[in-house]
């Protein structure tokens, strides 16, 4: 079973559909977290969001009692919500990419996507991890190739995966593919 | 003409109060006083036609409002329609009586505004929203012969979610041309408009659909509201059936251009109309995104009370079929004064004085039918 935690986000249900094509999803909000279904989940998922990762701390006590136990997955403010965690700094950035379709590229032959390959992507993000970032285990696989900024990271050795993009979002092309790489790692 | 009501609930304060006698209301069908006439696109016989203004539908997903100015209008009204007549295109109506006056008063001047538009700004470039409307009202103290409004608004604008309703101490005026719910059987449909363009002699359709689409700013704007309300069709809908049918096109109208997407879906077992309304109302398209700390941002902003402005109005039929739009480009004329409400969205890359006038705009087509 995939948990979805979700930060008050209008695009969280997106997500929901998009994983239940591939598993039984249960979805609750961070603020009514239902231990017996997180204890039970083979993954957790980090929803999209507004605000800042250091505005939720429930779910950095959560990441942080099932890192390395269960997989764990995060997208767009989950994705900041794991990196904060692990101690990056979650910055403003000039350019705000909110209903953006961007290009971007798997950057690292650590990937599980072959080097070099590109997607379009839809964006909603105010803020950005502040680079150069660098903690054990953890890749950035892709970047925009605009911008540079990271798109994804991955962490295969604990299975924990992040998109700063939205797989689930209309403006992503081939989407479900991404996310079914990643559940099957 | 003769439209009996279901309930209007007007003294109702407590939230809980609120959502229990609007289930009763949703659910119970008899006891009908008296009501003068009601008038809206009745389709079929068997049917209840309905408002829902915005506090009600922010109360409705647990939003609480904060004190504001209020003029008390009801939050959500409810007829029981008995007679259906066909309207033709061409209304005429021949007016006797209309104090009008089109003296308006606008409640946010331009340096407010834009005072208030560079902290929701700021909102944006810390992620709190993504985009947000702010709504400013013109208002002014006239006696108005509703039908003669309504006849002289649809010779210029026959927006497809046009109503009207004339009550004792009330009626609204409306041409709203989007729709929010479209429920028949299982299947379900919302159709949100981001992005309106007036008509000229040079701007035909296939101009208007390449200026949308270099207009990165009404582009994103778009894209947000379409993965927004594919959200919220999929609160209720079955896992992969919500399906957006119709990207980003551009509708013809009398006076505008309209950029609208379509997007369908089909319903999960056991979904009742108030699990619909809840995950659709307010409508995204007037609010901005995402849903819920949007609200909270624009009711600790906003003074005055929305009241009907980005509600519903619609019908539920017996069989369980109900279709809503969302309540823009209206009048509310209530104890003799008339308000318009308009709202335009900030997102990142919008300019104050710009949504300012846009405002403006919005509002005059509705202000000139007072002079």
């Amino acid at each position: 079973m995939i948990y979805i935690i979700d930060h008050n986000d209008s695009f969280t249900y997106n997500v929901v559909h998009q994983f239940s094509l591939y598993d039984e999803v249960e979805c609750d909000n961070y603020n009514a977290i239902n231990e017996s279904k997180l204890k039970k989940a083979s993954v957790i998922i980090f929803s999209p969001g507004p605000g800042n990762p250091k505005n939720y701390p429930s779910s950095s006590k959560i990441y942080k009692k099932f890192k390395g136990k269960k997989k764990i997955i995060g997208i767009c403010l989950g994705f900041q919500q794991i990196l904060f965690c692990e101690g990056a700094k979650i910055v403003e950035q000039k350019k705000i990419y909110h209903g953006f379709q961007s290009n971007i590229q798997v950057v690292n032959n650590k990937s599980l996507f072959k080097k070099g390959k590109k997607f379009k992507v839809g964006r909603y993000h105010s803020l950005k991890l502040k680079e150069p970032f660098k903690i054990r285990n953890f890749e950035i696989t892709m970047r925009c190739l605009e911008s540079k900024a990271a798109m994804a990271f991955e962490n295969n050795k604990d299975k924990i995966y992040g998109f700063q993009f939205h797989p689930e979002s209309f403006l992503t092309i081939n989407g479900n593919l991404l996310i079914k790489k990643i559940l099957s790692a | 003409m003769d439209i009996r009501k279901l309930a209007i609930e007007s003294q109702i304060s407590q939230i809980n109060d609120l959502k229990e006698t609007y289930l009763k209301v949703l659910e119970q069908e008899s006891k009908t006083p008296n009501l003068k006439f009601g008038l809206g696109e009745l389709p079929l016989s068997e049917q209840k036609s309905n408002t829902y203004e915005y506090e009600l539908l922010n109360n409705l997903i647990n939003v609480k409002i904060p004190r504001q100015k209020n003029i008390n209008f009801p939050k959500g009204i409810f007829y029981k329609p008995e007679k259906i007549i066909n309207l033709s295109n061409n209304l005429k109506y021949k007016c006797t009586k209309n104090l009008r006056n089109s003296d308006f008063k606008i409640n946010i001047n331009k340096n407010a505004y834009t005072k208030i538009f560079d902290k929701f700004k700021k909102k944006i470039k810390s992620g709190e929203t993504y985009q947000i409307k702010i709504c400013t009202k013109y208002k002014t103290k006239s006696k108005i012969d509703p039908l003669d409004f309504f006849t002289r608004l649809s010779k210029t604008n026959l927006a497809p979610e046009a109503f009207m309703i004339k009550d004792k101490n009330y009626s609204i005026i409306s041409c709203s041309p989007e729709n929010l719910i479209n429920k028949k059987g299982s299947e379900i449909s919302t159709k949100p408009i981001a992005g309106t363009v007036k008509k000229t002699k040079s701007l035909n359709k296939i101009k208007a659909l390449n200026y949308f689409k270099k207009n990165i700013k009404e582009t994103k704007e778009h894209n947000m509201i379409v993965d927004m309300e594919r959200n919220d069709l999929s609160r209720v809908c079955k896992v992969g059936s919500v399906k957006l049918s119709k990207q980003k096109i551009v509708e013809e109208y009398k006076d505008l251009f309209h950029y609208v997407s379509l997007i369908k879906g089909k319903l999960k077992k056991n979904i009742k109309n108030i699990d619909i309304i809840k995950a659709m109302m307010p409508g995204g398209s007037v609010i901005g995104c995402p849903k819920i700390n949007t609200l909270n941002l624009l009711n600790k902003q906003e003074k005055e009370n929305r009241n009907i402005y980005t509600g519903s109005f619609g019908y539920i039929k017996f069989n369980g079929d109900m279709r809503f739009n969302i309540i823009i480009r209206s009048i509310l004329n209530f104890k003799n004064f008339s308000e318009i409400s308009v709202a335009s969205g900030v997102v990142v890359d919008s300019n104050s004085s710009h949504e300012f006038n846009e405002n403006f705009i919005k509002a005059k087509a509705l202000i000139d039918l007072f002079k």
